[in-house]
């Protein structure tokens, strides 16, 4: 009982961390371009799909890593210029534009791909002894990935010149343009940097989970989760709640079915929204 | 030169004529499969009109009408099920019931607004239809449940029931048009012009005395009210319910064909719902990537007409009625 319940919640925490990395690119999106972006999933799942052909195509799984988020960001950012530009961000335009595109990602990747999930086998095998049970190597090193690619996010946001546009884009965008940044652009690289984000999560989850064009779908409502308990547009918030969500469903598992423990968090994420709509984490981090 | 209402009109009157005439008309010129799709389009287009009437005119977007659709198609298949009701009283319990889940709903969602109001939808929206999957000895989960039917109306020897296709099919046209019409009533009455007034202005709407918070519960209701019986007649329709029809992606298309087929006009939802629907089964026959189309024709109206079509149409016909200069 107790070595299901310490597997479950290192699960839990694991899968957190991955989901943070996927949901920082939807809260940095929702932040700064005002976009409810429901094709974010599908970049997840993209993820998974580059990281299986660059597997079965190479014979290695490590150039996915690098990869991934360079498709990510370039389609991000096309798809910013094509889709959403025109319409301006206008907010319910683009939760129509992005749940059009939503379907033809997942069709392009049906006919492609192909409609049956499939599994990829850990880059790195074998277990070791965790408190008494066997516990896949693969996935630690997924946690520490999340956390690497996490910690550069944050560096490259708060210390470089991009990610300052960044933030002063999102704080005040006509001001920002006066002051001679280039609001267009920080908008295209805002909305690459995105979707790399998200299928980066992809790649590093595909060991973890199954590569289906449908993916996208159950990763979906667990971002928008972490990012509204978190705080909208707050993005250490957003980590944290992913990884508390996670956490708390690894361990309603352990006793419970995974759909109780969905409705867990779904109940505690109403909670959240009709109580502090401000997010849980308001004032504990700027 | 016509007038634009003049146009309008006789293009209304022509769609009603036509789709009067539809179990007669079809089979004599097409399949008659087209007959029950026209009567999808129907129940799915007075589905959408729930997200129209809140989006359009309170300025309020639902992301989670799924929810009562789906509580209408319960409601139904319960009744006729499980508790072995007729026609007319699970029709009633088909709409009772999201109508009371709406009440409750929406006395939590109204308090917030936009995104958040978006979010919670959903979020409520998940929850049930998580719990429906979970709570199989009365939904049947995944499988859902399927009933056989009960007769409308019964005189003596003679039955009448949605077993007969002409009968189902003008069944659910009255419904429709009897709901469209009394919305159409609604919006022009003073409670349509309070809808209106909070879209446009929630603070100046509360400023002249509108009690913002329970005109949109109203409306929240009226919206749940016109998505449950949706999802009832829809029931009927299949002679079944299940909970996929709770998930979120029922909720996102509703939303697509009301903004593609223009927000805030009455007939946009049913506009965009045909547009969706007759290209889905069209190209499905031909091809099986049939999404791929839908996704990219929601991108481009968007783009190119973000009033939606009805909004373009309306646009179109000003231009070409207006005095040259």
């Amino acid at each position: 009982m107790t070595n299901t319940l310490i597997a479950l919640s290192i699960n839990g925490l694991v899968w957190g961390l991955i989901i943070a990395l996927i949901a920082l690119g939807l809260s940095v999106i929702f932040g700064l371009l005002d976009i409810i972006n429901l094709s974010h999933g599908d970049f997840f799942m993209i993820g998974t799909v580059i990281a299986w052909t660059v597997l079965t195509t190479t014979g290695s799984f490590w150039p996915a890593f690098l990869l991934a988020p360079l498709v990510g960001f370039v389609l991000g950012a096309l798809i910013q210029r094509i889709v959403l530009q025109p319409i301006r961000n206008a907010a319910a335009l683009s939760i129509v534009a992005t749940f059009g595109l939503s379907m033809i990602l997942q069709e392009v990747v049906r006919m492609t791909f192909g409609p049956t999930p499939r599994r990829i086998l850990p880059p790195i095998r074998g277990t070791f002894d965790l408190f008494g049970i066997d516990y896949e190597i693969y996935r630690l090193f997924a946690a520490a990935v999340s956390i690497l690619a996490l910690a550069a996010f944050f560096l490259f946001l708060h210390h470089t010149k991009l990610g300052t546009w960044m933030r002063a884009v999102r704080h005040d965008p006509e001001t920002a343009t006066a002051m001679g940044i280039p609001a267009q652009r920080v908008y295209r690289v805002t909305f690459g940097l995105g979707f790399a984000l998200a299928a980066l999560g992809g790649v590093v989850a595909s060991p973890i989970t199954t590569v289906d064009f449908r993916a996208g779908v159950d990763v979906l409502p667990f971002c928008f989760m972490a990012v509204i308990i978190g705080g909208l547009g707050n993005l250490p918030g957003t980590a944290a709640a992913a990884v508390l969500l996670a956490f708390l469903e690894g361990i309603i598992s352990s006793f419970a079915t995974p759909t109780v423990a969905r409705i867990a968090s779904l109940v505690l994420m109403s909670a959240v929204l009709l109580l502090r709509p401000q997010g849980l984490f308001k004032g504990l981090t700027k | 030169m016509i007038a634009r209402t003049t146009i309008e009109r006789g293009l209304l009157w022509g769609t009603g004529a036509f789709l009067l005439s539809v179990p007669w008309l079809i089979p004599a010129l097409a399949d008659r499969f087209w007959v029950n799709v026209i009567a999808e389009i129907l129940i799915w287009s007075l589905f959408a009109s729930s997200v129209n009437l809140l989006f359009g005119y309170v300025g309020l977007l639902s992301f989670g009408q799924a929810l009562f659709f789906g509580f209408g198609m319960y409601g139904v298949a319960i009744g006729v099920e499980k508790l072995g009701l007729g026609f007319w009283p699970a029709l009633g319990l088909g709409v009772a019931a999201p109508v009371a889940m709406a009440f409750v709903a929406g006395v939590f969602a109204v308090r917030l607004t936009w995104h958040y109001f978006a979010i919670i939808t959903v979020v409520f929206s998940l929850i049930f239809y998580f719990l429906a999957l979970t709570m199989k000895p009365l939904t049947g989960g995944d499988d859902g449940i399927s009933f056989t039917l009960p007769s409308t109306f019964r005189f003596g020897a003679s039955e009448w029931g949605f077993a007969q296709e002409a009968f189902q099919y003008l069944f659910i046209l009255f419904t429709v048009a009897a709901c469209l019409y009394a919305m159409r009533r609604l919006l022009g009455s003073p409670l349509g012009k309070a809808f209106m007034a909070i879209r446009d202005n929630d603070v100046r709407a509360s400023l002249i005395g509108l009690n913002v918070y329970w005109l949109r519960l109203i409306a929240f209701v009226i919206a749940g009210f016109l998505a449950g019986l949706s999802g009832a007649l829809f029931a009927f329709f299949g002679r079944y319910a299940s909970a996929t029809y709770m998930f979120y992606h029922v909720s996102g298309e509703a939303v697509v064909w009301t903004i593609v087929g223009g927000a805030g006009t009455l007939l946009g939802p049913l506009v965009g719902t045909s547009l969706f629907i007759v290209i889905r089964e069209v190209v499905s026959t031909h091809w099986q990537h049939h999404s791929l189309i839908v996704g990219a024709v929601a991108i481009l109206i968007v783009i190119y007409a973000p009033r939606g079509v009805v909004g373009l149409w309306r646009d179109l016909l000003d231009r070409w009625s207006a005095p040259k200069s």
